[in-house]
């Protein structure tokens, strides 16, 4: 069963529509990027998914349990979930230790002290437990809202912008919590406007721009950039690959078989290879072009 | 729950020496400045005090001359020790909400599996908690003033231990309720307090008037108002919990 199935879901505050349309399914285990502008409806879906807001259409189930229009938004689901809010919102004159087991407490964690203790060490806080929250770096702010979302062990984390303000070294560490919180398979909702945070984290992506637009997948590390040194016509590779792009002097390639099978294949066609590289989906330019025609419609 | 959020609040507070120092101001002069006032009357003009307080309270003085006019005035200046448990709690409970919007940390809150009762009881203790104990602080030490100048034990009596054991706590519940009922839908934490304080000015103009010597509150006025304000309070806690909008604290920003 998905972890996030999604059918419809809608919001409008006061007559303005927040976002309408937004259907998609997250599966246990993956990180799911949410990518839109700035009013895009992104903050508000995944509050929707989180128990905070009720949707005004649709109808979603987020780790079993369910969301719907005019169903009170119970404590079930907010226990089953983390959420990593766009600011941190820890109370400045508590230190980071107290912070996190007082929502640790709230949250009902099993056995809070030993998770919060557990989770200051992980995120690398632990000598900086005992300062209060004031004190603290953006970079060890954030990272100290990331372990509030995990200290209830929840089935699904939303992560609502995790970068947004931070400088290039916190950056580098929160974006490495997220990679590692991946990594052990958590299932992961990331929205962001980043679109190379989205790009190396997330297996799937929704384009949202008032409605959601399209879902992109990621297929960047499974493609091939063959350059080559003359024109070739690659007719003989194509039973090898799942599609082929020719352009210039250069292929792009989605592999069904092996990659030295494949410049096996070419070399043996006569194709001049200068370099074989992993290639990226150009993400920005599906992003850009999606956002152009959603604002045409 | 309740008590998770009662704890947190009480140790923000206790990290606060500006917020308590301001809480405790109002009562510090509400009582070193009636007794300094009597100790200086009584024994600069004892009889000129003593008509006094026979001319606009219309009393015989009991226990001669000081003791008389210390008893009189004392007692005439409990609803002051009335006004406080409504007004302390209101610095702390105008902040509750707005204030948590204010600083950004409400959302967190509610995406915690807490109840709406639970976030407004456990804030509402610990609003009540402080300004009760800097009220009973205060009064004892009113009485052992009052008592000290008159050379004898003149407080408390029975309508002071009423007013300060019974009608204080539900008043200071009173006072509470209305901050979180004004917070919850005045967001600005300043506008909620300015709000909220405007509910001690009936006892105000009561205490105004009973020092002008227009009427006496006696035991009677005292058990009507704490059942009157005992009814309020259940209404006003239950008004809270009904007013507090989750999705429009997220996303108001009047």
């Amino acid at each position: 069963m998905a972890a996030i199935e999604a059918h419809g879901l809608g919001k409008s505050f006061g007559g303005r529509t927040a976002c309408r349309d937004v259907s998609f399914s997250v599966e246990r285990g993956e990180v799911f990027g949410f990518l839109g502008p700035n009013g895009a409806g992104k903050t508000t879906t995944l509050r929707m998914l989180a128990g905070l807001f009720a949707p005004d259409a649709g109808t979603a189930r987020v780790a079993g349990c369910e969301i719907a229009p005019g169903r009170p938004r119970g404590p079930e689901l907010r226990a089953r979930v983390g959420l990593l809010t766009e600011a941190p919102g820890f109370y400045d004159r508590l230190t980071a230790r107290e912070n996190l087991l007082h929502f640790a407490f709230l949250q009902r964690a099993r056995d809070p002290k030993r998770k919060t203790e557990a989770l200051l060490e992980r995120f690398a806080l632990g000598d900086h437990a005992d300062r209060p929250f004031a004190e603290l770096s953006r970079g060890m702010k954030q990272k100290l809202a990331i372990a509030r979302a995990l200290v209830h062990d929840p089935e699904v984390i939303f992560l609502d912008e995790p970068t947004v303000g931070l400088d290039p070294e916190a950056t580098r560490e929160v974006r490495g919590v997220v990679a590692e919180l991946a990594a052990e398979h958590a299932t992961i909702v990331l929205c962001t406007h980043h679109l190379e945070e989205v790009e190396r984290l997330c297996s799937r992506a929704a384009f949202i721009a008032g409605r959601l637009v399209a879902i992109h997948e990621m297929r960047g590390q499974q493609m091939l950039r063959v350059d080559l040194a003359a024109p070739f016509q690659p007719d003989g590779v194509r039973p090898l690959c799942r599609s082929l792009r020719v352009s210039g002097n250069t292929l792009l390639i989605e592999p069904l078989a092996e990659v030295p099978e494949i410049v096996a294949a070419l070399v043996g066609g006569g194709a001049r290879i200068t370099r074989v590289v992993p290639h990226r989906d150009p993400l920005e330019d599906a992003w850009l072009q999606l956002l152009a025609e959603a604002r045409e419609r | 729950m309740i008590g998770v959020i009662l704890r947190k609040e009480l140790l923000e507070l206790r990290r606060s020496p500006v917020l308590l120092l301001s809480m405790i101001s109002l009562p510090a002069t509400v009582v070193l400045v009636p007794v300094l006032l009597l100790a200086w009357l009584v024994h600069a003009a004892p009889e000129q005090a003593l008509a006094f307080v026979q001319d606009v309270y219309g009393v015989r003085a009991p226990g001669g001359v000081t003791a008389g006019v210390a008893a009189v005035l004392a007692r005439n200046w409990l609803p002051m020790f009335l006004v406080l448990p409504i007004f302390l709690p209101i610095v702390l409970a105008a902040q509750s909400i707005g204030g948590e919007r204010e600083r950004r940390t409400l959302e967190p809150l509610l995406a915690t599996p807490v109840s709406t009762a639970s976030i407004i009881l456990g804030k509402s203790l610990a609003a009540l908690a402080p300004a009760l104990a800097i009220t009973w602080i205060a009064a004892a030490l009113f009485c052992l003033g009052v008592d000290a100048v008159a050379g004898g034990m003149v407080l408390p009596d029975a309508a002071w231990l009423f007013g300060t054991l019974v009608l204080s706590p539900l008043l200071a519940l009173f006072g509470n309720a209305t901050a979180v009922v004004v917070s919850s839908r005045v967001l600005d934490p300043r506008a909620a307090q300015n709000l909220a304080a405007t509910t001690v000015l009936p006892l105000l103009a009561l205490l105004v008037v009973q020092l002008a010597g227009r009427i006496a509150l006696g035991p009677r006025f005292y058990f009507v108002l704490a059942g009157g304000v005992a009814l309020a309070d259940v209404v006003l806690i239950r008004v809270a919990v009904r007013l507090f909008d989750r999705e429009r604290l997220l996303t108001d920003w009047r």
